[in-house]
């Protein structure tokens, strides 16, 4: 009961990570590719109308932690009230910055909303990726599972080194995604950086992974194994494609990556939804506070059938919308 | 300061800043979508200048509006942990359910609109524009079922540790509460909205440009305004003061400021309440026309204030006073609009500057009812969270110390001025060039 709670929130959340994390990557490697005020609007045009529907991810992932494990959700949340704060005046100053830039026709006003969309975008990546590297790290607990520590103790080594990864994996998924989207100078470049981050990827990828072992203390066991070998099996395939230019085949390699790396964070995880530190230890886990079987079965299928709705007629908006930008 | 004080003080400020931009889109979608479908249908000009026009308004309303709704569902969590761990198993739902069924129908076919074809919507467009208006308001429905069970609960068991564990999700979502509040709140918006594009019309008539359209949005925008001000009175205001009768008699007595327990009570038109000697300084009184409208009888009792305890009187001035304005601005709009209609019918609207005034500076008065019937329904439940169920001074979250929430408050109502700020100069300048065939987010650097 407990696990499938565990399961469709993992699903949720890596459904909002692969989706709006193109998105973010876009905004957060479009300074480094775009060189004009129009190539920017062409990258800002490429997620214009798909930014929105992927944030409803993160909405419907936290109406689902809410209703299937109050308590995980009310101790992070208010354990981490700053930060989480943080995140929330992030979201809120990419999407103002988003929405915005194109509702005055002055290249200061563009470029002021480009670098806030950018950086902010770029910030909330690097503290979902801290946030992950904490969860994986273990946190100190109370009793009642509420977060004992301070602000400084969440900006500890390792976890910035998660935030780093997810800087550079996002970035890598972005600009794939914006090599579908544009035509032209904007894409070439987008191809080229592309090969640069990729070797970026694979060797934070082995660093990272060898620190979790340290972090963890151990490997873990069994068929979870697995995942890391079908991560680097995703990166191989980015890399075959990369040479090719097979642009759609790098997208799925990217989003498969992503999916194999939040599938072994989250097996590293269960069945702690805020693990305690030292990792291994304890925690406030999925078993402590078990969502009611009604409230079980109704955010299943808000899950399910949400989701085939939303890959219905999301396909079908797709492809009205689905022709390439170009920059003249 | 009182730690719960700050937490509500905020929560108060964020929910009253961002329900000003739903008010716009539950309001203005469905002309928005009347607009883009008459356009597609009859292929003419004039109405796909509307509907752009108004789809450029409506995109403004919506980005602020999502803006200013993501610390909503969060903030149960960061400041409410209590109510958060007690409750989410029913509250999480309908929330979860929003974003997943309405606000993505919604964004999805706003990028439609907004990124779609020049020129005239084709008919994909007109649809779209129907999925918005659609999605808009099943957000707002699941917003409503939310706050209905913290106003009614039902369909919930108690668990272990005085946990509420959702039983029945069915029972939540067609709660006997929820079906007039929602009523009630969508009627509402449209009173808005029909004033938002009467005012804007009257605008262009009473600065002589864009007579046409103009005449149009007056006419529109009227019509709308005084059918929805008349169900803003009738069913659904009565039947949802019926419902507060029958679940929460001390909010009724609150917002009439009846004190004594009376028969055939008579209703407060005016008056001052003071708590303190228990009474209505200086009241106008119609009499007997309470018990009427509470119970259908001019002889029945209704229970005064005394009749309950002191500690779950919700706080009297605050409700009563944004009752009796939600009240007076209602029979202010039913008023104007159907002197409005009268001249229209004969005709002489157009022309009439006094009353073209004064549609244009009644818009923002509809926001302020719409608000104060929030305060109304949020003020008199308290001092409940989950009425009857958990007290909101025991609901707020026990690690966050109320320096952290003063310093966020502090945060939101910088972001909130200078987003209040840029909406208002985006949309007065939108109204300032006027309607267009342009693409809300045209760029002539991008070809598709």
């Amino acid at each position: 009961m407990s696990t499938a709670a565990f399961v469709v929130i993992a699903f949720m959340l890596t459904a909002y990570v692969v989706l709006d994390g193109y998105d973010l990557g876009v905004a957060a490697m479009a300074p480094l590719v775009a060189r004009s005020d129009r190539e920017r609007a062409a990258a800002m045009a490429s997620i214009g109308p798909f930014w929105n529907g992927n944030e409803v991810w993160l909405i419907a992932s936290g109406g689902a932690l809410f209703a299937l494990f109050p308590m995980a959700y009310a101790s992070s949340f208010s354990g981490f009230y700053l930060p989480f704060m943080l995140v929330l005046w992030l979201l809120m100053f990419r999407g103002i910055a988003l929405e915005l830039r194109d509702h005055f026709p002055s290249p200061l006003w563009h470029d002021f909303w480009d670098a806030a969309f950018s950086l902010s975008s770029a910030l909330l990546v690097f503290i979902f990726g801290v946030a992950l590297g904490n969860l994986l790290r273990g946190l100190p607990l109370d009793a009642a599972g509420y977060f004992q520590g301070t602000f400084g103790y969440l900006l500890n080594p390792y976890a910035m080194g998660v935030g780093v990864f997810a800087l550079a994996v996002l970035g890598l998924h972005g600009a794939s995604f914006l090599t579908l989207r544009i035509e032209g100078d904007l894409a070439m470049r987008a191809r080229r950086f592309r090969g640069v981050l990729w070797w970026v990827v694979l060797a934070a990828y082995v660093g990272l992974s060898a620190a979790t072992f340290f972090v963890r203390g151990g490997l873990p066991s069994g068929v979870v194994l697995v995942l890391p070998v079908l991560s680097l099996a995703a990166l191989a395939v980015q890399w075959v494609s990369l040479r090719r230019g097979a642009d759609a085949w790098a997208f799925g390699g990217s989003s498969a990556f992503i999916v194999t790396l939040l599938g072994s964070a989250a097996a590293t995880l269960y069945p702690y939804l805020l693990p305690a530190f030292p990792a291994g230890q304890g925690g406030l886990s999925i078993f402590d506070a078990a969502p009611a079987p009604a409230a079980l079965a109704c955010a299943l299928t808000v899950t399910i059938g949400g989701s085939v709705a939303v890959l219905i007629y999301g396909s079908l908006v797709w492809r009205r919308m689905a022709g390439k930008i170009r920059v003249e | 300061m009182d730690p719960v004080l700050a937490d509500r003080l905020q929560f108060s400020f964020t929910i009253m800043f961002h329900y000003l931009f739903p008010i716009g889109t539950m309001g203005m979608a469905p002309f928005v979508a009347w607009y883009t479908w008459k356009a597609a249908a009859n292929l003419d000009t004039e109405s796909a200048r509307a509907a752009r026009f108004w789809t450029k308004i409506f995109s403004i309303n919506f980005a602020a509006g999502v803006v200013t709704g993501i610390p909503m569902e969060f903030q149960f969590g960061t400041n409410w942990a209590v109510f958060s761990a007690r409750s989410g198993s029913i509250v999480g739902q309908p929330l979860a359910m929003e974003g997943i069924f309405a606000f993505f129908l919604e964004s999805i076919f706003l990028g439609v609109l907004l990124y779609g074809s020049r020129g005239i919507p084709s008919r994909f467009g007109a649809w779209s524009a129907v999925f918005v208006c659609i999605g808009s308001w099943m957000s707002g429905y699941f917003i409503v079922v939310t706050n209905a069970w913290m106003q009614h609960p039902v369909g919930y068991q108690v668990g272990p540790g005085g946990r509420l564990e959702l039983q029945n999700i069915w029972a939540v979502l067609a709660s006997p509460f929820a079906g007039w509040q929602f009523a009630h709140v969508l009627v509402g918006a449209l009173v808005a909205g029909g004033f938002v594009v009467a005012g804007i019309g009257a605008y262009y008539l009473l600065s002589n440009r864009e007579t046409a359209l103009g005449r149009r949005f007056v006419r529109d925008g009227t019509l709308v305004a005084l059918a929805f001000s008349v169900l803003a009175v009738f069913p659904t205001g009565d039947r949802n003061s019926a419902d507060v009768t029958r679940f929460q008699p001390v909010k009724l007595a609150a917002m009439e400021g009846l004190f004594e327990t009376t028969k055939g009570a008579p209703l407060a038109i005016i008056g001052m309440p003071d708590v303190q000697a228990g009474k209505l300084i200086d009241p106008i009184d119609v009499p007997r026309i309470l018990s009427f409208l509470a119970y259908g009888n001019f002889d029945a009792n209704v229970d005064g204030l005394r009749a309950y305890p002191h500690e779950i009187w919700p706080p009297v001035e605050l409700t009563y006073y944004a009752y009796h304005v939600m009240v007076g601005l209602g029979t202010i709009f039913l008023g104007v609009t159907a002197v409005a209609a009268l001249l229209l019918a004969l005709g002489r609207l157009y022309a009439s500057r006094a009353v073209l005034w004064l549609l244009m500076l009644l818009m923002p008065l509809p926001y302020i009812a719409n608000e104060m019937g929030w305060m109304v329904s949020e003020v008199g439940r308290q001092p409940w969270i989950v009425y009857g169920l958990i007290r909101t001074a025991a609901a707020s979250s026990p690690t966050v110390a109320d320096g952290e929430t003063l310093f966020t408050l502090i945060g939101f109502t910088g972001m909130y001025f200078l987003l209040g700020v840029l909406f208002l100069y985006l949309v007065l300048r939108e109204i300032g060039i006027g309607p267009s065939l342009d693409l809300p987010r045209e760029d002539p650097a991008l070809v598709r």
